[in-house]
């Protein structure tokens, strides 16, 4: 498995206390000069800059392989780095990904993917309590209330149980939301997760998304929307070719972005 | 009156299908003609000599042999309270669940294990009861057991050795692959000569193992690495994204491993692995010729009794339908399996 990497020791840097998230980070990801080149060479991200604040809604913005995937899936861990400094809730990522420190990270991170990726085999129900049942190792009773209530809450709890192939895709991955919320993430990251969706199944994720911005989670989201960016963003980020092209307030780049390449992708998407 | 119009163009559609069916064309006409001369010849035969000429007294009167080799009489009850278990068994699986008890539908995996450590304690000793050694042990029963012991066996071991064949220790990896290269490139039963005269070997000072252990430990180090192949094949469909999630969650690679992969591997890899467990059943026939007395091995036996001179047709084709309803009962069990699943949602 590619996760098995062995453990390496962290550096005693200080700025790695026992438990960072007690504190409270105000920043809940920093990176600088990150970069990130694939086993076969070919260099996705150059030196990215980026900070979220929390409570902070970020979207990403960019044509397809700009390199928008590659970068949020570095903050949890599923792609290493292998230039740069990477800070995430408090914790330092590296190109060993230190699997204790992942594995720490992952705990507090949602991830929500374009194709929902929801496990097949278990009903709804099961995939929203696996993590808390097996990795938080909390009570199956009270898990499953839990869980119950964030179903109701993405307004799925009547399909409980379920099997994810019985679902529509608007409904599988609102699923996959609660599936995330369930570990009481606090981050959110979701990888454009309304572009697999039929037209009219996109308006209910987004509400579901939307909803959650308004309750001040901390999140990332690649998404092409520039509605629900206009509305629900703190900040557009724009990349193009592994970097960050543009940084700026949603009125901002959608009316008068000033970079070239920007205005180019708007021109094509608006 | 009123009768014959109505009915007729019911069987008239039946006249019309068998005339489409089978004389559409001269060809069609002729082919169909010679099969129904071939068939009903050979038929014709076959019944002929089983109830005319047939002597099925080498049949009748050897039914316990069948069943329970040589068991002692006296302790004829232990086999046959065995056999009935597991006949018990095999009903209770394949009645629809509603029908059955909560409790009892989920209790039906643990009792398949079970059904072989059972049977060894009825028929071995166990239990306070007189011990009856191995070698007296016979028939089906015996190829049951070994049929049971060489899949409880080899599936564990097959799963291991499909996650050691992706493991990311490099002496692992080509361990097994080794392995499972070298089982498939023999014949069992070079495999089978080898495990009886190898597996001493390996035991410790003063250790022995009776022929029925060193038969399952062999029939299960082969069938293993077939096994590891269904298994690994079924852990190859598993899309990337699965795993991506998984780990996402914080799930550990182990936690991975068996809560989201295994469980889908074995369900695709499900029909594949039927297949061995009925070939296992099979193969099991093998071990007469290393002078055990299973099924074929007692039936050997039997004809060399000078009462039975030449009657090797009705013992084979009685041999045949026996293997036949047991394997007809395997491939029942693993669709019955395989439905459950599908009830459970997969794709
Ligand atoms: N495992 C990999 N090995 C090599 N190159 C990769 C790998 N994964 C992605 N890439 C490359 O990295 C670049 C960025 O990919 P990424 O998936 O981050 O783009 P993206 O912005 O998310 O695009 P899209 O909008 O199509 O999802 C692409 O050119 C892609 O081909
Ligand atoms: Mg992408």
């Amino acid at each position: 498995m590619a996760s098995s990497t062995a453990p390496s020791p962290q550096p005693a840097s200080g700025d790695q206390p026992g438990d960072p998230l007690s504190a409270g980070p105000e920043l809940v990801v920093r990176s600088q000069g990150l970069d990130k080149i694939f086993p076969n060479g070919f260099q996705a991200l150059t030196k990215v800059d980026l900070a979220v604040d929390k409570g902070e809604v970020v979207v990403i913005m960019g044509p397809s392989g700009s390199g928008k995937s590659t970068l949020i899936r570095t903050f949890n861990g599923l792609e290493t780095i292998q230039g740069g400094h990477l800070e995430v809730l408090g914790y330092h990522l590296d190109a060993d990904n230190n699997q204790k420190v992942v594995s720490k990270i992952r705990r507090h991170v949602g991830m929500v993917f374009q194709s929902f990726n929801l496990f097949p085999h278990l009903s709804i129900l099961e995939n929203v309590t696996l993590a808390p049942v097996w990795v938080q190792k909390r009570d199956r009773q009270t898990v499953k209330k839990d869980a119950l209530a964030l179903l109701d809450h993405v307004g799925i709890r009547e399909q409980a149980h379920k099997y994810p192939s019985q679902l529509s895709g608007g409904q599988q991955q609102r699923v996959a939301i609660a599936r995330a919320l369930a570990l009481s993430p606090q981050l959110m990251l979701f990888d454009e997760p309304t572009s697999a969706l039929d037209p009219e199944k996109v308006k209910e994720v987004l509400e579901t998304i939307r909803a959650l911005a308004a309750e001040g989670m901390t999140m990332v989201v690649v998404t092409h929307e520039v509605g629900f960016a206009r509305e629900v963003a703190d900040r557009v980020v724009f990349m193009d070719e592994g970097t960050i092209v543009e940084e700026a307030s949603p009125q901002t780049f959608f009316t008068e972005p000033k970079e070239e390449r920007s205005q180019l992708f708007l021109s094509r998407i608006l | 009156m009123a009768e014959s119009p109505r009915s007729s163009p019911r069987s008239r559609q039946l006249l019309l299908r068998i005339r489409r069916g089978l004389f559409a064309s001269p060809l069609d006409t002729l082919i169909t003609v010679v099969l129904a001369v071939v068939c009903g010849g050979g038929l014709w035969n076959l019944f002929h000599w089983a109830f005319l000429q047939a002597d099925w007294a080498v049949v009748l009167s050897n039914v316990r042999l069948y069943f329970n080799g040589n068991f002692p009489v006296s302790q004829i009850w232990r086999s046959w309270s065995w056999l009935g278990l597991l006949g018990a068994l095999c009903i209770l699986t394949l009645m629809p669940s509603r029908l059955l008890p909560p409790v009892v539908v989920r209790l039906l995996p643990l009792l398949w294990v079970l059904i072989l450590p059972i049977g060894l304690l009825l028929l071995a000793s166990g239990l306070g009861l007189e011990p009856v050694k191995s070698r007296f042990w016979g028939g089906l029963q015996l190829s049951l057991l070994l049929t049971l012991g060489t899949i409880l066996m080899s599936l564990p071991l097959g799963i291991l050795m499909a996650l050691a064949r992706r493991s990311s220790l490099p002496l692992l990896r080509w361990l097994t692959t080794g392995y499972i290269e070298l089982m498939r490139g023999m014949p069992l039963i070079a495999v089978l000569f080898f495990g009886q005269l190898m597996i001493p070997l390996f035991l410790p000072e003063g250790w022995t193992l009776n022929r029925v252990l060193r038969a399952v430990l062999s029939l299960g180090f082969f069938m293993a690495a077939y096994m590891a192949e269904d298994v690994r094949g079924g852990l190859q469909s598993i899309p990337k994204t699965q795993l991506e999630a998984a780990r996402s969650l914080g799930l550990s690679p182990l936690l991975t491993v068996a809560l989201v992969e295994l469980p889908q591997a074995l369900r695709t890899a499900l029909p594949a692995l039927a297949n061995q467990c009925v070939a296992s059943m099979q193969n099991t026939s093998l071990l007469a010729y290393l002078g055990l007395i299973e099924l074929l091995g007692i039936s050997r036996s039997i004809l060399a009794n000078p009462d039975y001179l030449g009657r090797h047709l009705e013992v084979y084709i009685w041999l045949a339908l026996l293997y036949w309803a047991v394997c007809i009962l395997m491939t029942s069990l693993a669709r019955r399996l395989e439905r459950t699943l599908k009830v459970n949602g997969h794709h």
